[in-house]
């Protein structure tokens, strides 16, 4: 599971990149990134920080030049057609990026400009974006003297001021408080039914959720992508069952080494244990546990996080690159 | 090249000019503070030299020579001295520039072999202003002696031989009065417009790296000329207002004559301001540093300028190796246009040589710095 | 106290050797300024191009010419055949001076009379014009003492006249009228005062702007602990430079160092803390980079244009050498001559040591309460 399955798109997707490489000297910031994004999908970027999400969001808009690979995003290839593909996408950076000196009206009217924006049409985007960022009446103020929700709010209206077909949003959430995330969520889903591609990257899992789907990165590697159900039934590999026993020292003694049991851990004052589906039902488990004098209380099949799913996915990773 | 666009990117950049009244504020006084001081601070003439005297003999003769060297109006008498170890003292603390010594014996030397010598010594540091000094006091020395002459002459009632003289008739053209300021203040304004055309240019670039509005800016369709003519039309206009006001202080202010055409000194003007900008914007563009944008740009203008560009010593003077470098000083080029209006009248087509030296360093810079700009993070 | 400065001052060199760029920056202008204006830095004049109209063809006007040749100081780059010639070679930078010598000059001088000798100067720069002039006063008398004397052993029965006073000229501490000597302790002065005070001024500004100041102020620190640990490095730096063009100085250009090093030294320590103290008062005016730079450009100027280092202080007006009072530069560039050129020591040199120490201390103890102020605030 290194790489998602490929083949699973079609030609007329709104990003598409093969291979992805960066290098910097002797370190590989991104490492043979392949992934596709459907017209309308909003795909969550999910990694620690370092794990290269940044990097591929540049070589995707065209910032950062790949050591290898190719990617193509509104149908434009982004080496040979770059300026095409500047035409047709908006980005946010990781860093707030806006005019600090300039008021929210010359920011939009500065980037307004830049993409060309029908003279004709202005007055109304500009109306929507500062509604959207719910910036009314605010128009004339300083953007560097906005609080962080309001300004990550207004770099996303600057960014779709020209109507991009593509969206590509670094972190736009960090450092902004929950309620104004959520806000901000609302919005990319407002521009998806509208038919944007968006691509965004986080390190909060929770944001997650709120995406089409997920492409889990770490280390440079691209280790799972699917929607947050998928990856939530096939990430850990197996079923995760949940239990109440004890002694929880004589149980996790137990399961080490049984066929079917994948892995067991004690969480809590519980047990987590992900069986091979299948192999092992609910009354396997609790037989096997009783036959060793483990009280066990209750057994039952838990969904995991994708928090469980990252960890349990980056650790694999971690014990195949020891092995090999 | 998308007209729309380029507007915008100069209506933004004149935006933040205007936004920041400090920045604007010295980009606007500085020539003018800078005319006041350089204008009044760089000259040559030394109108009152510091000297000593010291009068061994102090006689009626050696009283009237001495008060000779007071008349003439070069010299300041700070001191009398009264011993070889007072003018010592005196050259060492750096209190006069020169000491003039009259032995004790003066009058009776002349009286009897109809010569005699005068010492003067010299602080010889200041090679330039010893020299200047020096050509004063032979000056006085001549009037001297022109008086002995006659007075000898008178006394045997005969020319001093029987053979005709030198009537040396010197004559300045361009400059008659040989005033330094005539020469240096057109130098100055060169100097100041290229310190201030680097320095507004020179963080343009660097300051939008810093505050990260470089990479959205990049991730737009705008190009590399867009952005550059964007950032550069509106420095190009504050830097002619600078010249502007420079170039009238010049005029009204400072009294240099100006004899040549207005619209030549328009023309070199807008190419030089062309060419600093422009170099300006290069250093940003390659250095994303400020610290360091500014650093280089401070290296490569202010010395140079005022060392290389022939502004304050004269170019056909230097080692050959660093005249070829002079080449490369785009101010030199400048300052011989600026100097020739100013003081020959020349034409545009007396010029051309310097004019033609500011086109190609304009064309080489703008190609260069539409180059040297990448849309790139890496 | 001095933990902290020392934490300081490590962090700060650890920044200076990650910038891989800055040594280069710092050391090789330096040097390469200092090899280039040593040079360039001459208002000898020598080998002036000169134009040459000889209206009379003769062996005394041949022999006049011949002067100015042999002088060294001319260079004879046309022979014009008209006034108009001449002028044009004026007109067109091909001749800074032109000597034009009337038909019938020969004649004159043999009969008694006064031959006129029209000499046209280009007087653009008028410091070069009035050289030039020197040496053609000084070439033509030597001229007359020669030919005339000659003529006149030939006419006898002439009675012998006085030969008047002679001006004894007696250049001390630069025999050779070298002007290297006057300029390269200049420019080694000029020199680390645009680097030192362009450095101190960003240091400030950039920790302000990149937002680690906020990060530094919020810590225990002292303001005086912390302005010690920004500036002592530039100060090394700075006598770093000193050593460094100095040795350039003595080794290359062969400028004679016959003073006491410890005077340099002390004078040099002074200077250095009088611009860093510079550095810091122009940081705590600045909100951004481009202040900074920008108030650098400004100040640094004049400081260097109004020291003494190619204009003599004498030449300004009165205010403006009031202004001059409150150069560090203008002391240094008195001591470094002085110790340089002069040999003279403390007991001329301490007035010139006392005022840059002066002014160090007022601009140190400004800029520490002005930052002291901004902290607070």
């Amino acid at each position: 599971m290194s790489a998602p399955p490929p083949g699973t798109g079609s030609a007329d997707d709104a990003v598409i990149a093969e291979g992805l490489t960066k290098r910097f000297g002797a370190f590989t910031a991104v490492d043979r990134v392949t992934l596709r994004i459907a017209r309308g999908e909003v795909m969550g970027f999910i990694g620690p920080n370092g794990a290269g999400k940044s990097t591929t969001i540049r070589m995707l808009c065209g910032l950062v030049e790949p050591s290898e690979g190719r990617a193509s995003v509104a149908g434009f290839d982004v080496g040979s057609q770059s300026q095409a593909v500047r035409e047709h996408i908006g980005y946010m950076s990781q860093k707030f990026s806006l005019y600090g000196d300039l008021t929210v009206r010359e920011n939009l009217r500065f980037f307004a400009g830049i993409y060309r924006v029908p003279a004709g049409e202005f007055a109304g985007r500009m109306r929507y974006a500062v509604s959207m960022a719910g910036l009314e009446g605010q128009e004339n103020t300083r953007v560097a003297t906005l609080a962080g929700g309001w300004k990550q709010r207004l770099a996303l209206g600057c960014a779709i001021l020209h109507h991009p077909p593509v969206l590509f949003l670094d972190e736009p959430t960090s450092g902004v408080e929950p309620e104004a995330r959520r806000r901000f969520w609302d919005l990319i889903h407002d521009l998806a039914a509208n038919g944007v591609t968006t691509l965004v990257s986080t390190h909060y899992m929770e944001e997650a959720e709120y995406c089409n789907r997920i492409a889990l990165i770490d280390r440079g590697k691209l280790i799972a992508s699917g929607s947050p159900g998928e990856l939530r039934q096939r990430g850990l590999g197996g079923v995760l069952y949940e239990l109440e026993c004890s002694p929880l020292g004589a149980a996790l003694e137990a399961l080490r080494g049984v066929p079917g049991i994948l892995e067991a851990a004690i969480f809590g004052d519980r047990l987590h244990v992900v069986a091979d589906s299948g192999a092992a039902g609910t009354a396997d488990l609790t037989g096997l546990l009783r036959g060793r004098g483990v009280a066990v209380g209750s057994i039952r099949p838990a969904l995991p996080t994708l928090e469980d799913v990252f960890v349990h996915l980056v650790a694999r990773g971690l014990e195949t690159r020891a092995v090999g | 090249m998308s007209p729309r666009r380029l507007f915008a990117m100069m209506y933004k950049e004149a935006l933040q000019i205007l936004r920041d009244p400090r920045s604007l504020a010295i980009a606007l006084v500085m020539p003018l503070m800078q005319m006041g001081l350089l204008g009044y601070g760089v000259s040559l003439d030394i109108k009152h030299v510091p000297i000593c005297v010291y009068d061994q003999e102090n006689s009626q003769l050696t009283r009237s020579i001495v008060s000779r060297f007071d008349a003439a109006g070069w010299f300041s008498i700070d001191r009398r001295l009264h011993s070889q170890a007072g003018v010592r003292h005196a050259i060492d603390a750096g209190e006069c520039i020169a000491a003039v010594v009259i032995p004790v014996d003066f009058s009776r030397t002349l009286a009897s072999t109809g010569a005699a010598s005068i010492q003067a010594v010299f602080d010889a540091t200041d090679v330039n202003t010893s020299n200047i000094a020096q050509g004063y006091l032979q000056g006085i020395v001549a009037g001297v002696n022109a008086e002995i002459e006659t007075r000898w002459s008178a006394a045997h009632g005969v020319r001093a031989s029987g053979v005709g003289r030198i009537d040396l008739q010197p004559g300045t053209w361009f400059n008659e009065t040989l005033d330094s300021r005539n020469f240096i203040i057109p130098g100055v304004v060169a100097v100041i417009l290229a310190l201030i055309g680097a320095q507004l240019t020179s963080l343009t670039v660097s300051r939008e790296w810093e505050r990260g509005t470089m990479e959205q800016l990049i991730s737009t369709p705008v190009t590399a000329l867009e952005v550059m003519l964007g950032k550069l039309i509106p420095y190009f206009v504050v830097g002619m207002i600078d010249a502007a006001v420079c170039l009238a202080l010049t005029v009204f202010w400072f009294d240099v004559p100006f004899r040549g055409n207005l619209l030549t000194l328009f023309a070199a003007t807008a190419l030089f301001s062309l060419v600093v900008l422009g170099i300006g914007y290069m250093i940003s563009v390659r250095i994303r540093s400020q610290l360091a944008a500014s650093q280089i740009a401070l290296l490569v203008t202010l010395l140079p300028t005022t060392l290389l560009s022939g502004y304050t010593f004269p170019i056909d003077q230097m080692p050959r190796v660093i005249q070829a470098i002079t080449l490369i000083v785009y101010p030199r080029y400048y300052v011989t246009i600026l100097r020739g209006i100013f003081l020959k009248a020349s034409t545009l087509f007396d010029l051309w040589q310097p004019l033609l030296g500011l086109v190609v360093f304009a064309i080489l810079i703008v190609w260069l710095a539409s180059r040297a700009f990448h849309k790139r993070l890496d | 106290m001095f933990g902290r400065v020392g934490v300081m001052l490590v962090k700060e060199l650890l920044q200076l050797r990650r910038d891989r760029t800055a040594m280069m920056r710092l050391i090789i202008p330096l040097v390469v300024q200092m090899l280039m204006f040593g040079y360039a830095a001459t208002f000898t004049v020598h080998h002036v191009p000169t134009t040459v109209l000889d209206l009379d063809r003769s062996a005394p006007s041949r022999g006049l010419v011949s002067h100015f040749v042999a002088s060294g100081r001319f260079d004879v780059v046309d022979e014009a055949q008209s006034q108009s010639q001449l002028q044009s070679d004026i007109d067109h930078n091909v001749a800074v001076v032109g000597i034009v010598i009337h038909a019938g000059f020969a004649r004159d001088l043999g009969s008694g009379k006064t031959a006129p000798l029209q000499v046209v100067v280009d007087g653009t720069n008028s410091n070069t014009a009035l050289i030039a002039l020197g040496y053609v006063n000084q070439i033509v008398a030597q001229f007359s003492a020669e030919e005339v004397a000659a003529l006149a052993r030939q006419a006898a029965g002439a009675a012998r006249a006085p030969s008047g006073v002679t001006l004894q000229v007696v250049p001390w501490f630069n025999p050779g009228l070298e002007d290297t000597w006057f300029f390269i302790p200049g420019i080694i002065g000029s020199l680390t005062l645009m680097q030192v005070v362009s450095l101190t001024a960003f240091a400030i500004v950039r920790e302000r702007e990149v937002g680690t100041l906020e990060q530094i102020l919020v810590s225990p620190i002292r303001s005086v602990e912390f302005i010690l640990g920004k500036t002592v490095p530039f100060f090394l730096i700075g006598l770093a430079d000193i050593a460094l063009v100095c040795a350039i100085g003595i080794l290359w250009f062969k400028v004679p160092f016959i003073g006491d090093p410890a005077v340099l030294l002390a004078g040099s320590a002074l200077f250095l803390l009088a611009v860093v103290g510079m550095g810091l008062l122009l940081s705590t005016y600045s909100h951004t980079q481009q202040q900074a730079f920008a108030l650098n450009f400004f100040f640094v100027n004049p400081f260097f244009i109004l020291s003494g280092f190619a204009f003599p202080i004498a030449a300004m007006p009165k205010v403006l050498q009031w202004f001059t009072l409150i150069n560090p530069l203008r002391y240094f560039l008195i001591v470094i001559r002085a110790v340089f050129l002069k040999g003279v020591g403390f007991s001329v040199l301490w007035p010139d040591l006392a005022a840059m120490a002066a002014l160090a201390l007022v601009m140190l103890a400004v800029s520490v309460s002005r930052f002291r102020a901004s902290m607070s605030s």
